[in-house]
């Protein structure tokens, strides 16, 4: 019974882990609405940061290396450069957790602006310099203000199923 | 001043430096490798080629399987969509045979006509082609990237599959290989805002590069005349200037938007691409 339970703990607690490197390796596309495509927001991106902030035992590191290396291959762009850029997002998120002292929604939702902006820098920097790829800027723009737009109801998802899997 | 900086270096070097329990990994070390396989990739030498094709290989094929729930939803809503749709259809169909039929013997003419037309004046379409390759291969992912717009087939370098070589899905032109693996390829579709190709627009001699936008019913010419303003329904074909592409083959097609807006909109739809034809560059 002791054994069933901690798998069942085990399959819980690995949920960001499996998630983070499902939505690398597939990549959902929902149909847009009028011109602009609402839905093109980076789950990657809320995920780690959430993570990283509230229970960085969760998600390793070395798994969001990989998982970005995976997501460059699925793209086809310079290998590495999601690693980096997702990396520099831990980095930020990290320095975030260690320099406050109480979390509050508002306040972890706003500083998701800079560790997303210089998180998006280092993919630009390195799309721009280390490939040949081109590509609209006004496109990352509308993604990465959805992916900000979105996060607090993910932050919502997520601690809720956190205090689940805590409860159990 | 100087407890604010101690503090800023603290904290980053915490960040950096410090392995959680968890933590195998510490993300200085992290990112020091990703430096160095962006480095890698970016001077490619001869030994990680191989290396990163069987890397993508593998990759390509666990992104198939995880998107087969999606494909499964998809094919469900097309099945249905069909279903609804079939009446309607028929008699579409009935009706486009008919046209069909009577524009055959017409272009048979035609065909003739020109062939005579052509060795009188000892011109030849294939002059200068290399066509002797043509394999069917099965597109296996269609991810949607914000910034690529591609899709992975399942033939590839094994399967005598070049970096270059064109791409047709029911007759018309999808894109062309830009990425080659032992099992697999990528083909950059001509949505692609880096996507380039040479055309000529039908009833004019005029030439013009078709750009991709990233919308399939929205591409764009570039280098056209001056005042040139492209008419309706009309056909944009290769022009075969880039001496790779056979001249002649039906890539887009001006239409009237909803905002009476005269737009460019690909012929094929590489949305719906299941089966393609890989080729030297001709239609087969």
């Amino acid at each position: 019974m002791l054994y069933f339970k901690l798998i069942k703990e085990k399959i819980f607690t690995s949920l960001p882990i499996v998630l983070l490197y499902f939505f690398s390796f597939y990549h959902f596309q929902i149909p847009e609405v009028g011109k602009i495509n609402f839905f093109a927001f980076n789950f990657q991106m809320i995920l780690i940061y959430f993570y990283i902030l509230k229970f960085p035992e969760a998600l390793g590191f070395g798994n969001i290396f990989l998982a970005g290396i995976i997501n460059d291959t699925v793209l086809g762009i310079p290998l590495g450069t999601t690693s980096l850029s997702y990396l520099t997002l831990s980095l930020f998120t990290s320095y975030i957790r260690n320099a406050t002292l109480r979390s509050v929604i508002t306040a972890e939702w706003f500083t998701f602006i800079p560790a997303l902006f210089f998180s998006n820098l280092v993919y630009l920097i390195i799309i721009n310099n280390f490939s040949n790829v081109s590509f609209y800027y006004i496109e990352l723009l509308q993604n990465t203000f959805f992916t900000f737009l979105f996060f607090p109801i993910f932050h919502y998802i997520f601690s809720q199923y956190q205090r689940l899997i805590s409860k159990d | 001043m100087a407890d604010y900086r101690d503090d800023f270096i603290i904290a980053i070097r915490y960040a950096l430096l410090k392995k959680s329990a968890k933590q195998k990994f510490s993300l200085f070390f992290l990112i020091i490798l990703s430096i160095a396989i962006i480095t890698l990739d970016k001077l490619s030498p001869s030994i990680i080629r191989p290396v990163k094709a069987t890397l993508n290989d593998f990759v390509y094929h666990v992104s198939v399987l995880s998107s087969q729930p999606a494909k499964l939803k998809k094919h469900i809503v097309q099945k249905f969509k069909l279903h609804y749709n079939i009446l309607s259809e028929n008699k579409y169909l009935k009706e486009e045979m008919e046209y069909l039929k009577k524009q055959k013997f017409n272009n048979a003419y035609l065909a003739s006509e020109n062939q005579i037309l052509k060795s009188a004046l000892d011109l030849s379409i294939i002059k200068g082609l290399e066509q002797d390759f043509s394999i069917s291969a099965k597109v296996i992912l269609d991810q949607a990237s914000p910034f690529l717009k591609s899709i992975l087939i399942n033939k590839g370098t094994q399967s005598g599959i070049k970096k270059g070589m064109t791409v047709f899905s029911n007759d018309y032109l999808m894109g062309t290989i830009i990425e080659t693996n032992y099992l697999t390829s990528r083909v950059l579709l001509l949505t692609d805002l880096n996507s380039k190709l040479s055309v000529i627009i039908e009833d004019t001699s005029i030439n013009a590069i078709l750009e991709g936008t990233g919308k399939k019913q929205n591409l764009k010419l570039r280098y056209l005349p001056e005042n040139y303003k492209p008419e309706l329904n009309k056909t944009i074909f290769t022009s075969g200037k880039d001496g790779f592409l056979s001249p002649g083959i039906p890539v887009a097609v001006t239409y009237l938007n909803k905002k009476d807006k005269t737009l460019i909109r690909l012929l094929g739809d590489p949305d719906q691409a299941l089966i393609v034809n890989v080729t030297n560059g001709q239609i087969k």
